[in-house]
């Protein structure tokens, strides 16, 4: 097929379409909608934009594409993006951004009009549907695209999209859709996710560019005096300062927000001359901090930029010409995504540099380029049902343009995430959002949705108002804002970090070192520190990415011997000959048990390499099962390898008594009683509450009388919920939530089943293992499983009683 | 062990959250926020009801147990005008039927904007039992002799551990004024920020004790 309206732009760059931008056209012209699969950088936006821009050049001035971004950041580096082949083939069309930093003016300006092209965020689209009139303004629209598809992919606002683009699709039957993700596992079920199910002859398009992909790794010198495991040493600081000298600029990827913050210290007082070249990314810093590094970064005045996650998304900083990241790279996808922010350019190959915290991250790198060449990457499951998001879409339309309930079911069904829809299920959406529903007499007078001629409405001006204030699917953490005197925000920390510190304590976040002058509600007041103070580095929660079970794999095999010879394995062999001497290797064929004595009494360490959440689990369940026959009381740690046990006496178990406590019977019972899920679930229901519409979003500042009527915490909510209304829907949805979320549970009863196959390896050691080290070291560290708060009060009491006398 | 002396007064706390002074046999409770969810439901929020009807019985259940001869709200029986409907006016009848001693409400701030109050109750800005006031916002207390007040909802936050903590509610006496924790099961509190002499009392299981002043910190 030929492009002769595209050739105008490619010739006045001397540039050449590359083959899948063919593709990606041809197919759009044939009217099929498809994902792209491209990494960063490589002429996807020209592939997926060019399409229906050709279709559209000589056409008036209406709104055609919808471009949708999963950031906000992002949106004005995409309409650059956008606007280039715009100002050359069509002038007089324009690109706009519609997002929740758009200026008054601006948006203002697009409620008369909206532009050929607009970008914007599933929020915001939302927030569109919500205009009556929307549907008319869009009444030319052909296509949208969906960018960075994998990110949004088994979130609530990946689902929130898939609704809305449902909507979409019902007003506009014969609407195209693109999407365009990176490296994923499930790229088919990506499409379907994304497409929902009006599109049977969607296609796939790959970017097959060959972009090479290079992983290497820092290796210690002294690899006897490094650790075995365990600390987030900055024990190579000094050699990766040397890296960032040699390349022009950096970008260090670190796992946490706090180790950030550490490496950002530890690289200024190896290189004080760098205190200007030297800036950090990560996601509580306040935008305009953030905004320092990202322009730090595209102009090429830094020297390295130390970031988080934050920084993996598709910005393009082309004068990157290095990427480091530290630590265990815990997936795949994610060790190729960031290896993917070097060398933007086509046909350039991008080269990570692995720098291990300790000697089994050396193995972790080396399995992360095995999984790389035989292309195992992990997958990304999405959401089923998630029920809250569902309300909220249907108030969200019932606001917009009253529906039919029958229509508007099968529009909903049509997506992927609530194909499978129950009857009671939609009833009870149908309820929640007009009388209360199934529980009617629990809830009289309520009134949301009204039903006029079969249609639901809500036509009230404060409930409309109300609700597209709530729009959205983020909870932010219960985390207080970080301001000097003078009012200029730094971010945000948690309040259990900040809420230890007294005013006059030193601390350091966002690479300053600074002093709590008080904490006021919700806001922090800090000044600068005197020089030479040494603070507490912030620390916020959630560090508790597992390692994926694809990486876990490569990792076993090579444990195993598996796999050509590579730096890193030469590297910890003395570590794993020791291993091997004391014990044995552990694999994921089989499970190895070691079983140790010690002045603490006896230690069992269990290696089944499923990642840090699911060994939690297992250790509970374990402890638990073994503990309910012999009445010890049991003490646990784990992380990504495995999990140890330890008690007085009692854990030298014979292979029934382990099947036993590993059996797979009543699982879900047991692991409910020893998790504490009930617990748990109650602090779940904050997000669901807010995004099912119970909570309302504060507007800034104070609370008005009315507001502060109906203010209320999601933890009293559930409560009620539990009393008068067991049946609903969204405590069975926290419920499924918490066990996913903090448990993986569907991966745990995979390593269940699994495990009922291995055979199991005892071996009695007379030392610590290089494996079993690090549990035991940890074990100082274990949180306690949160019981009630009445039984946990009267273990304080009791403790402190006996530390009386 | 739930008995108390407290400025030359003897006080019975409850682990219900509620006062019972034997030598008055005076039962005080505070924040009872009756209708909070029909307010909620008014403005468009799906909170169930039940609440009004189940902290009415709790308080019957106390009076029978306590054998009290009268009974003290220390402010804020009610929620909102909005809150005030039929049904709930019907429950309220039913139990001030089912009362057979005096009651007094003293007016909380919730209370003063609904601006007649269901049955007729009577509302007065505080209550006087000899050496004993009962007001509802603890700013209004004045004098040396003991106050029990509401209006706050205390609760203590109780550092466990690494990094999570307990938030319980609790009786916090500061001067010369208790402050009770609030009553109704629909109602949430909020962490005070304690003075060095504060005493804090917490219900636990079916006792109350007195929290050693090294686990707040």
């Amino acid at each position: 097929m030929r492009f002769p309206k595209l050739q105008p732009f490619f010739d006045a760059r001397g540039w050449k379409p590359f083959p899948f931008q063919r593709e990606t056209w041809t197919a759009y012209r044939q009217g099929k909608s498809g994902l792209l699969h491209a990494p960063t950088g490589q002429g996807k936006t020209l592939a997926v934009y060019l399409g229906p821009l050709s279709e559209t050049l000589a056409g008036p001035d209406v709104c055609s594409v919808l471009w949708l971004t999963p950031l906000r950041a992002l949106a004005a580096d995409t309409l650059r993006a956008l606007r280039e082949p715009l100002a050359e083939l069509a002038p007089k069309l324009q690109a706009e951004a519609r997002t929740g930093d758009t200026s008054a003016a601006i948006r203002a300006k697009l409620r008369r009009k909206l532009p050929h092209t607009l970008v914007t965020t599933p929020e915001s689209l939302s927030l569109m549907l919500t205009h009556d009139d929307f549907a008319d303004k869009m009444a030319h629209l052909r296509c949208v695209i969906v960018d960075e598809w994998h990110e949004l992919l088994g979130t609530k606002r990946g689902v929130q999209a898939e609704l809305c683009l449902a909507r979409l699709r019902t007003w506009f039957p014969t609407l195209r859709i693109w999407g365009l993700s990176a490296t994923l596992g499930n790229l088919t079920e990506a499409r379907h996710t994304l497409l929902g199910s009006s599109f049977p002859d969607s296609v796939e398009v790959t970017a097959d560019l060959k972009k090479p992909i290079v992983i290497d790794t820092l290796i210690p010198r002294e690899m006897e005096r490094f650790p075995w495991a365990g600390h987030l040493g900055t024990r190579l600081a000094p050699e990766v300062a040397k890296e960032i000298e040699k390349a022009n600029t950096t970008l260090l990827f670190t796992n946490t927000r706090s180790q950030t913050e550490i490496w950002f210290q530890e690289l200024l007082e190896l290189r004080p001359g760098w205190k200007d070249l030297l800036a950090m990314h990560h996601g509580s810093l306040d935008p305009a901090e953030r905004a320092i590094a990202e322009n730090g970064l595209r102009d090429g005045s830094l020297k390295c930029v130390v970031a988080t996650s934050s920084l993996d998304l598709g910005v393009d900083f082309s004068p990157v010409d290095q990427v480091i990241q530290i630590g265990s790279p815990k997936g795949i996808a994610r060790l190729l995504q960031r290896a993917g922010r070097a060398g933007h350019q086509p046909g350039k190959p991008s080269r990570i540099l692995g720098v291990p915290t300790h000697a089994l991250e050396l193995v972790e790198f080396a399995a992360a380029r095995d999984a790389m060449m035989v292309r195992s990457i992990e997958a990304r499951p999405p959401l089923e049902k998630p029920l809250d998001v569902l309300v909220q879409h249907l108030v969200t339309c019932a606001i917009g343009q009253p529906f039919l309930p029958d229509e508007m079911r099968r529009e909903i069904q049509s997506s992927h995430a609530f194909r499978n829809l129950t009857d009671s299920e939609w009833d009870w959406a149908l309820g929640f959002i007009s009388n209360g529903g199934a529980a009617l007499a629990a809830y009289p007078r309520y009134r949301k949705a009204h039903i006029q001629d079969g249609r639901y409405t809500v036509d009230e001006k404060r409930l409309i108002l109300q609700h597209r204030l709530s729009i959205g699917t983020i909870v932010g953490d219960a985390s207080v804002s970080i301001k000097f005197a003078s009012g200029r925000a730094l971010g945000t920390v948690e309040e259990s970090f900040i809420s230890r510190l007294k005013p006059g304590s030193p601390l350091i976040f966002g690479g300053r070192h600074l002093v709590l002058v008080r904490l006021h509600q919700r806001t922090a007041t800090v000044k600068p520190a005197p020089k030479n103070i040494q603070g507490h580095v912030s620390v916020w929660g959630g560090n508790r990415m597992p390692l994926s079970t694809e990486l876990a794999h490569a990792l076993a095999l090579r444990l195993k011997g598996d796999g050509q010879p590579t730096p890193e394995m030469k590297a910890v062999q003395p570590i794993l000959d020791i291993q091997k001497k004391w014990s044995r290797l552990p694999d994921d064929d089989s499970l190895l048990v070691e079983h140790t004595r010690s002045r603490e009494g006896e230690h069992l360490f269990l290696y089944p390499f499923a990642g840090r959440l699911v060994h939690e689990g297992l250790a509970t369940l374990i402890a638990y099962r073994i503990s309910r026959v012999s009445g010890q009381s049991i003490q646990t740690t784990h992380n990504d390898y495995g999990f140890s046990l330890n008690a007085k006496r009692g854990l030298f178990l014979g292979e029934d008594e382990l099947r036993q406590a590993t059996s797979e019977e009543n699982l879900l019972g047991d692991l409910i009683e020893c998790m504490h899920t009930a617990e748990l679930a109650r602090r779940q229901f904050r997000e669901i509450a807010r995004v099912s519409g119970l909570i309302l979003q504060q507007p800034p500042g104070r609370p008005s009388q009315s507001q502060r009527e109906i203010q209320s915490s999601a933890s009293l909510l559930f409560e009620v919920l539990q009393r008068y209304d067991v049946e609903n829907l969204l405590l069975q949805q926290s419920r499924r939530e918490i066990l996913e979320n903090q448990l993986e549970f569907t991966r745990l009863s995979q390593v269940i089943h699994s495990l009922q196959q291995r055979p199991i390896l005892f071996v009695e050691t007379e030392h610590l293992s290089p494996m079993a080290f690090p549990l035991w070291a940890d074990r100082l560290q274990a949180i306690l499983v949160a019981a009630d708060a009445t039984t946990r009060l009267e273990a304080m009491l009791k403790e402190l009683n006996q530390a009386a006398g | 062990m739930n008995t108390f002396s407290l400025h030359g007064q003897v006080v019975q706390f409850l682990p219900e959250g509620v006062v019972f002074l034997p030598d008055h046999g005076a039962l005080i409770v505070a924040d009872v926020h009756l209708g909070k969810s029909a307010t909620f439901r008014a403005k468009g929020l799906p909170v169930p009801e039940g609440d009004t009807h189940r902290d009415l019985a709790r308080l019957l259940a106390l009076l029978a147990e306590t054998g009290a001869r009268r009974l003290i709200v220390a402010g804020d029986l009610f929620h909102a005008p909005s809150g005030i409907t039929p049904e709930i006016e019907r429950e309220i009848a039913t139990f001030l039927q089912r009362l057979e001693i005096p009651f007094h409400l003293v007016c909380g701030n919730h209370d003063a904007k609904i601006r007649r109050l269901p049955c007729s109750i009577d509302s007065q800005a505080f209550l006087q039992m000899e050496n004993i006031r009962i007001i509802h916002d603890p700013r209004d207390a004045s004098g040396e002799s003991l106050h029990l007040a509401g209006h706050w909802h205390p609760m203590v936050k109780i550092p466990d551990g690494r990094r999570t903590s307990l938030r319980l509610p609790c009786f916090l006496l500061r001067g010369t004024t208790l402050v009770l924790p609030s009553f109704g099961s629909f109602t949430g509190g909020a962490v005070i920020p304690l003075h060095p002499d504060d005493r804090i009392f917490v219900p636990m299981r079916n006792k109350v004790v007195e929290l050693p002043r090294e686990l707040v910190r």
